[in-house]
């Protein structure tokens, strides 16, 4: 049961759109830091050089420089951070992507448009309640 | 404005971006170019579009992007080939989801119709291989998926495998005894690993701070199996000086469902790591890592560790500093982003980066460059005061005057550059047009652009996309031949239409050529003796007769069309470039094709002209119209017929113009040789020599509408204001020069027009 206000969560998107969303119903539940990252490389580095653990990725699958799939793989790949929970988010109904993405450990995924409440709810599922 | 408006603004910003990429992959695509990661940026900018389409529940838009998404997936994969058909299509398709988007952000109704036939156009290509159709609404499929919703506790992954929490508060009395804080948790962070946390919530104002006082405390998390002897042994001397807790990092497991480190829950979330003599992420992730699957991603490690450990040296600085600013997250990334290897500050990186651009208010620039040109007048007053008084001999004042209109000039320059811009965005219109036009006269065309980056003053920008659009349509239309006419000629299928772009002698010239089959000139001479704007007689030459399309009432099609419009093209488009201060001419070589050269100035707000003196007025000719300066012999100015005069130069003979009459300042012809004489070019290569009765100088001048002011006259393009404040006309060479053609300037508005001049 996380203290919302105590939780790191970081979006990944290449989209402004997608992340201000996502902030926006963050913010509402009282999440108590989000960071952004526009796509996967840059997000590995703001998760490698954030001073507090990142407790929760939510992540967009295509994207440029770094999908969400590689950064998964990185993130489980790397010792310290490899627990960090991940969502992924997908755009389509893409079976296969959902498959391999589960096949690298991510936590959930949440098909794009997303509203706030099936956001919350794959985050819950994978933190648990937030308060 | 409600955050829901703000980030659907957002969204339709990032559609015009996506929108631009789109377009701008297709036709790399159609150039060739399918390389997977271009393909993947096409199919990416139409997904994005969608996913943030449905966000705000735009049906209609999700739709018609899921079925080109679908077309762009299979040639993704490989399963439908890019050919020039499929990707005309994908083209027309990205052109009609571009329609959507402005659509859908400014609630207008998209075309029904042709979204419609696009989309199953698209699916037909989609289906071409007997492949399923899926439905944006359609089942995941996944639901059968056992998938694992474990959920991960929350924890501190310093913590999770063991190890010590210790809480080490020093009183004033440590550093009273020249202990150091930072040296104790080096001391510490020898046994291990640590993530240290500083609390400086007891840190007072400035004002109240003790120097010799205690405020900061740190929690270290230790990362290592040793023994706590080891831990206090670190403390040893100091052990009576502080608080010091030493706790099982087990003990806490769950780090979220404690309280926090004391910092993050008074210090406002502002709390720091102070940087051990160890990096320690970059140490321990090459132990650490396990292999990973693919280089690629290790690779990235790598990368992203570059810049983790240039930032861990930088931050000895960050303990001298004691408060850090607590920099947005979304600025970090970006200033890690940047190549920080060489260990140069991240702080200086990010100012450069984010300081590269800012947004200005056009109305603030338009301000600005109001003002430089009262500075422009003003300068030129001041100087001319200065000379008046004769004050300029006697001392320095002439070298500071200098120094001041080089300054002015300068500012001027800077000015004039913030407002000019590249052709790029009206270009970029162009290929769209193209394929519209190529798709409704049924030829096929491919558009070269060159020259984008060419920069010229916004506000000419502006105003040349309409007649950019008319000359484009018309060379489509017009200028290419049909396939089968070309095919017939050895010409291949595909016309070229090649849109130019370059400086030339202080004027931006932008060419519009095509491979068509040129002017016809026994039809052009034809119809214009026909519709009587020639007569049948009149001999005239390749150019001439080819720019008689430029007349107004002229129109070779012989069918009117929608594209071209009811004829009324080429004049309208030569009127607004002429209202512009520019020329449009036409070169064309029969069976290869024709150019439209368009030619207009930098800016409309400044202008380099020659001031003359004509029947007591002063007027300003434009300098880039003139060619050279000459003191005409009156034996070589030779009378044709009553009033019409040429004089005779390097063995041509060339119309003469009295500006003074052309204008109605003055009744009698000026003497030839009692005046001076101006060599012009107007449109087209058409030369004249006017003769003014004298020159003042050469000046730049700040120009001012005279129709936005007053009204249009003929043979005058626009008004300044001189240095001693009087209001001097500047010249249409253009027009004075085809007065010696069809004597159309003297009319009785013009004869009115000195009050103008008095008036000031």
């Amino acid at each position: 049961m996380p203290l919302a206000s105590s939780l790191t969560i970081l979006v990944v998107d290449d989209q402004q759109t997608i992340r201000s969303l996502a902030r926006m119903a963050l913010e509402q539940w009282g999440v108590g830091t989000i960071l952004e990252a526009a796509d996967g490389e840059e997000a590995l580095k703001a998760i490698l050089t954030h001073k507090t653990p990142i407790h929760l990725i939510i992540s967009d699958y295509n994207m440029p420089n770094l999908n969400g799939l590689s950064l998964l793989r990185a993130v489980r790949a790397h010792g310290p951070i490899s627990k960090t929970a991940f969502i992924m988010l997908t755009g389509r109904a893409d079976k296969q992507m959902v498959l391999s993405a589960v096949e690298h450990g991510v936590n959930n995924y949440l098909v794009k448009p997303f509203t706030p409440d099936s956001l919350r709810e794959k985050i819950e599922a994978v933190i648990g309640a937030l308060k | 404005m409600d955050p829901m408006a703000a980030i659907r603004e957002t969204f339709f910003q990032e559609c015009e971006e996506q929108l631009c990429e789109l377009e701008s992959g297709l036709m790399r695509m159609e150039g060739g170019e399918t390389d997977q990661e271009t393909v993947n940026a096409v199919f990416r900018a139409v997904h994005s579009i969608k996913g943030g389409a449905g966000a705000f529940g735009l049906e209609d838009l999700v739709r018609f992007a899921h079925v080109f998404e679908t077309a762009l997936d299979r040639v993704r994969s490989g399963k439908l080939e890019a050919s020039a058909n499929a990707m005309r299509l994908l083209l027309r398709a990205s052109d009609a989801l571009a329609d959507q988007v402005r659509c859908a952000r400014d609630g207008a109704t998209p075309d029904e119709a042709q979204t419609t036939s696009l989309a199953a156009a698209l699916k037909a290509l989609t289906n071409g291989d007997a492949t399923e159709q899926s439905d944006p609404a359609e089942d995941d499929g996944l639901g059968d998926l056992t998938f694992l919703p474990l959920p991960v506790p929350v924890e501190d992954e310093t913590l999770q495998t063991g190890g010590w929490v210790i809480k080490f508060r020093p009183f004033a009395d440590l550093y009273a005894n020249a202990n150091e804080a930072a040296l104790l948790l080096r001391e510490v962070s020898m046994l291990g690993p640590v993530r240290v946390t500083v609390d400086r919530s007891a840190l007072p104002d400035f004002a109240e701070l003790d120097p010799e006082g205690a405020y900061l405390a740190w929690t270290i998390a230790l990362h290592a199996e040793c023994d706590e002897q080891a831990i206090r042994s670190a403390f040893e001397f100091v052990e009576d000086d502080c608080e010091l807790v030493i706790s099982r990092a087990s003990d806490q497991s769950d780090r979220l469902n404690l309280p926090q480190p004391d910092a993050e829950v008074a210090g406002g979330g502002t709390a720091e790591t102070i940087p051990t003599p160890d990096p320690v992420t970059a140490a321990n992730v090459t132990a650490n890592s396990g292999m990973p699957s693919d280089a690629d991603v290790l690779a990235m490690i790598r990368k992203a560790q570059q810049s983790v450990s240039s930032s861990d040296r930088e931050q000895p600085g960050a303990i001298a500093g004691g408060a850090q600013n607590p920099s947005p997250p979304a600025v970090r990334s970006r200033q890690d982003a940047a190549p920080g290897t060489d260990g140069a500050p991240s702080k200086n990186d990010t100012g450069s980066a984010v300081g590269a651009t800012i947004r200005v208010d056009l109305d603030r620039v338009d301000r600005l460059i109001d003002l430089v040109g009262e500075l422009v007048i003003n300068e030129a007053m001041l100087t001319q005061r200065v000379m008046e008084a004769g004050l300029a001999r006697a001392s320095g004042v002439a070298a500071a005057l200098d120094e001041l209109e080089h300054l002015t000039r300068e500012i001027q320059d800077s000015v004039m550059a913030i407002r000019a811009q590249p052709v790029r965005s009206v270009f970029q219109r162009m290929p769209r047009l193209v394929r519209e036009v190529a798709a409704m006269t049924g030829k096929q065309v491919r558009l070269l652009t060159d020259g984008e980056g060419t920069e010229v003053d916004k506000t000419v920008i502006e105003r040349i996309a309409d007649p950019l659009t008319h000359m484009i349509r018309n060379a489509i239309d017009h200028g290419l031949e049909s396939t089968d006419a070309r095919l017939a000629a050895g010409k291949p299928e595909e016309g070229v239409v090649r849109l130019t772009a370059l400086h030339r002698s202080g004027r931006i010239v932008i060419e519009v050529a095509d491979d068509g089959a040129g002017i016809n000139r026994e039809r052009v001479k034809a119809k214009a003796i026909e519709k009587g704007l020639v007569a049948p007689e009149a001999q005239l030459s390749d150019e001439e007769t080819d720019n008689l399309i430029f007349l107004p009432g002229f129109s070779t099609a012989s069918e009117v069309s929608d594209i071209s419009g009811r004829g009324v093209g080429m004049d309208v488009v030569r009127r607004s470039v002429q209202s512009l201060g520019g020329r449009i001419s036409i070169a064309s070589r029969p069976g290869a094709g024709s150019t439209f050269t368009l030619s207009l100035p930098l800016t409309l707000a400044v202008l380099d002209g020659m001031v003359v003196s004509v029947a007591g007025h002063t007027l300003i000719v434009p300098l880039s119209a003139i060619i050279e300066t000459l003191q005409p012999q009156a034996a070589n100015v030779h009378t044709l017929g009553t009033d019409v005069r040429v004089v005779a130069m390097r063995g041509r003979y060339i119309p003469l113009v009295d500006v003074g009459m052309a204008l109605g300042y003055s009744e009698v012809p000026l003497e030839a040789d009692k005046s001076v004489a101006l060599l012009v070019e107007g449109e087209g290569g058409i030369r004249a020599v006017l003769i003014v009765d004298a020159i003042q100088g050469q000046r730049q001048v700040v120009i001012k509408s005279l129709e936005a002011n007053y009204r249009a006259v003929p043979g005058i393009a626009a008004a300044t204001v001189m240095g001693d404040g009087r209001v001097a006309l500047i010249l249409d060479v253009d027009a004075i020069v085809s007065v010696t053609r069809t004597e159309l300037i003297r009319g009785d508005a013009l004869r009115a027009e000195p009050t103008l001049l008095q008036a000031s």
